[in-house]
C-alpha cells in the first residue's frame, strides 16, 4: 500500500514537471512564406440601402509575388449592367505622411462595356487595390445584383472574387430640393419637386404638401409643411392655387437623420423596411414648428406612395429650407 | 460521508433561513408600507418625442388634476403621457404607447395607486391647447 501511494506521487510529480517545461518552450519566430500564386481580395465600402442613381463602391485588391508575373488586367462583371458613370479606378492609392491618400496611375482609364469594366495596366505593377464604383440603374430596382471581380497575371494566372448578391432598394431619393415661403411652396412627392403657385395649378393633382414658415409671437409655428386640405388655421395667408386640395397625412420626426439623406455623420438608414411597415392611418394632415434636422413621415391622399422628407438646413430669416426626401411607391 | 450530510445541511438550512417572503400585486411589484399617494410630476411628448407642453405643468394633489397646455399645432390624437408618481406607487391604466387625449371635453382619467396598494387617487389631464 506503501509503495503504491509513492508511486502515485512519483508519477504526479514527473507529469507536473513535465508540464511546466511544455509550458516553458519557446516557439521560434517563423517568417510567414507568402503565396507563390496570383490572390485577391475585395470589400464592400459603401454602407446603408442600395438606392437607384447612388453608387455602391468597393476596394478590389491583387497581388502576385514580383518573380511569379506582374498584374495585366482587372475586370468586374456586375449581373445587371452598371448606369452611366459605372467604372473602376486606375490608381492605387497610398496613404502619405499627411494622412492623404495619393494616387498613383497603374493602368489605362478603365472601359465598361454592358456589365463588364475592365482596366488594363500598364505598369510593372505586382500589386494593386482598385476601386469600383456601380451606379445603381433603374432595371436593378427590387432586385438582387452580384458582382465577379477577377484579375490576371502575366503568367496566365487568373483569381477571382464574388461579392453579393446585394438587394437594391425600390425606394427612389432626391435630395436638397430648395423650398420657400410663397414661392417654391408646393411639394409634389410623385414628382419629387417643389413647384411655385402657378406651376402648382397646372399640376393641381399631384401637390400633396404646402411650405410655409410663420414667426408668430403667440405661439411656435415656424416651419411648416401643411397638406393643402388642412383646416385654414394651419395655412394662415395661404390662397391655394386652384385645385390644390390634397390631404396628405404627415406624422413629426426628430433625431431621425438619415444618412443619405442629412449627410451627417449619423449612422441611421430608413430603408424600404420602414416605409412598409408605417402605419399613417390616424395622422393628422400638417406638421407644424419644424427645424432643421428634423423630418416628416408622409403617405400620400391616394396612398401611392409614403416618405420621409427631412430638413438639412432651414432659414428663418430668407423663409426657406432645403429638404431631401426618401420615397417608396407602394 | 457523515460530516458531508451534517454540512450540507447546514448550508441548505443557513439559505432558506434568510429568504423572506416579500409580498407582491397582480403585477409582480412589491407591496411595500407607503401610503403616499400622489403624482409629482407629468410630461406630454408628441409623435417626434419632443415634449409638446409650453411650460410646467400644474398638479393639484387635493383637486387631483394635471393642467396643462400645448403648442398650437399639437396632434391630440397621438401623444405619449409620462407620469412621475410618488415612490412606489403605480398607475392605472397603465401606459403601453400613444394615448389620444383628443376628446377635450372628456379628459383622461389616470388612477395612482400608493405602494401599500391600500389608497387609489384617480387624477384627470385637463388639456389647454395654446391659441394660434
Amino acid at each position: 500500500m506503501q509503495l503504491q501511494s509513492t508511486y502515485i506521487r512519483d508519477t504526479f510529480l514527473l507529469t507536473a514537471l513535465l508540464l511546466i517545461m511544455a509550458g516553458c518552450k519557446k516557439k521560434d519566430y517563423e517568417l510567414p512564406v507568402p503565396k507563390d500564386v496570383l490572390q485577391n481580395d475585395c470589400i464592400k465600402r459603401t454602407q446603408g440601402p442600395n438606392i437607384v442613381g447612388q453608387t455602391i463602391e468597393f476596394a478590389y485588391a491583387m497581388a502576385i509575388l514580383a518573380e511569379k508575373g506582374k498584374l495585366v488586367s482587372a475586370h468586374v462583371e456586375a449581373t445587371i449592367d452598371g448606369a452611366a458613370g459605372t467604372w473602376m479606378e486606375n490608381k492605387s492609392y497610398y496613404t502619405n505622411n499627411s494622412g492623404v491618400d495619393v494616387g498613383i496611375t497603374v493602368g489605362s482609364t478603365s472601359v465598361t462595356t454592358k456589365n463588364i469594366t475592365t482596366v488594363s495596366f500598364s505598369k510593372d505593377t505586382n500589386a494593386a487595390t482598385l476601386r469600383y464604383y456601380y451606379i445603381i440603374p433603374d432595371a436593378a430596382r427590387g432586385q438582387s445584383v452580384s458582382f465577379t471581380f477577377s484579375a490576371e497575371s502575366s503568367n496566365g494566372e487568373t483569381v477571382s472574387y464574388k461579392m453579393g448578391p446585394y438587394t437594391i432598394a425600390k425606394m427612389d431619393m432626391k435630395r436638397n430640393i430648395a423650398v420657400s415661403d410663397g414661392n417654391l411652396a408646393y411639394i409634389s412627392i410623385a414628382d419629387m419637386t417643389a413647384y411655385n403657385a402657378t406651376d402648382a395649378a397646372a399640376k393641381a393633382g399631384s401637390i400633396d404638401l404646402v411650405y410655409l414658415y410663420r414667426n408668430l409671437t403667440t405661439s411656435a409655428f415656424n416651419h411648416a409643411l401643411v397638406s393643402p386640405a388642412a383646416d385654414a388655421q394651419y395655412l394662415p395667408g395661404i390662397t391655394l392655387p386652384g385645385g390644390v386640395n390634397r390631404s396628405t397625412n404627415e406624422r413629426k420626426a426628430f433625431n431621425l437623420q438619415d444618412y443619405n439623406l442629412a449627410q451627417l455623420q449619423y449612422g441611421i438608414y430608413i430603408d424600404d423596411l420602414d416605409f412598409q411597415q408605417l402605419n399613417m392611418s390616424n395622422e393628422p394632415n400638417y406638421a407644424i414648428n419644424l427645424k432643421q434636422e428634423a423630418g416628416v413621415w408622409v403617405e400620400t391622399a391616394d396612398h401611392k406612395y409614403r416618405a420621409y422628407i427631412y430638413f438639412n438646413s432651414a432659414n428663418n430669416t430668407s423663409k426657406s429650407a432645403v429638404l431631401s426626401i426618401k420615397r417608396y411607391a407602394m | 460521508m457523515k460530516h458531508l450530510i451534517i454540512i450540507s445541511a447546514l448550508i441548505m438550512l443557513s439559505a432558506t433561513a434568510c429568504k423572506k417572503d416579500y409580498p407582491v400585486d397582480d403585477d409582480g411589484l412589491l407591496i411595500t408600507p407607503r401610503a403616499e399617494c400622489y403624482v409629482s410630476n407629468f410630461e406630454l411628448l408628441g409623435a417626434d418625442y419632443v415634449t409638446v407642453l409650453t411650460k410646467s405643468p400644474v398638479i393639484d394633489t387635493t383637486a387631483q388634476t394635471v393642467n396643462v397646455t400645448v403648442q398650437f399645432g399639437t396632434d391630440l390624437k397621438n401623444l405619449f403621457p409620462q407620469f412621475t408618481l410618488a415612490t412606489d406607487c403605480k398607475l392605472d391604466p397603465k401606459i403601453v404607447g400613444k394615448v389620444d387625449f383628443s376628446d377635450l371635453a372628456n379628459p383622461k382619467q389616470y388612477t395612482v395607486i400608493s405602494g401599500n396598494r391600500q389608497i387609489q387617487k384617480t387624477y384627470k389631464v385637463l388639456i389647454t391647447v395654446q391659441p394660434r
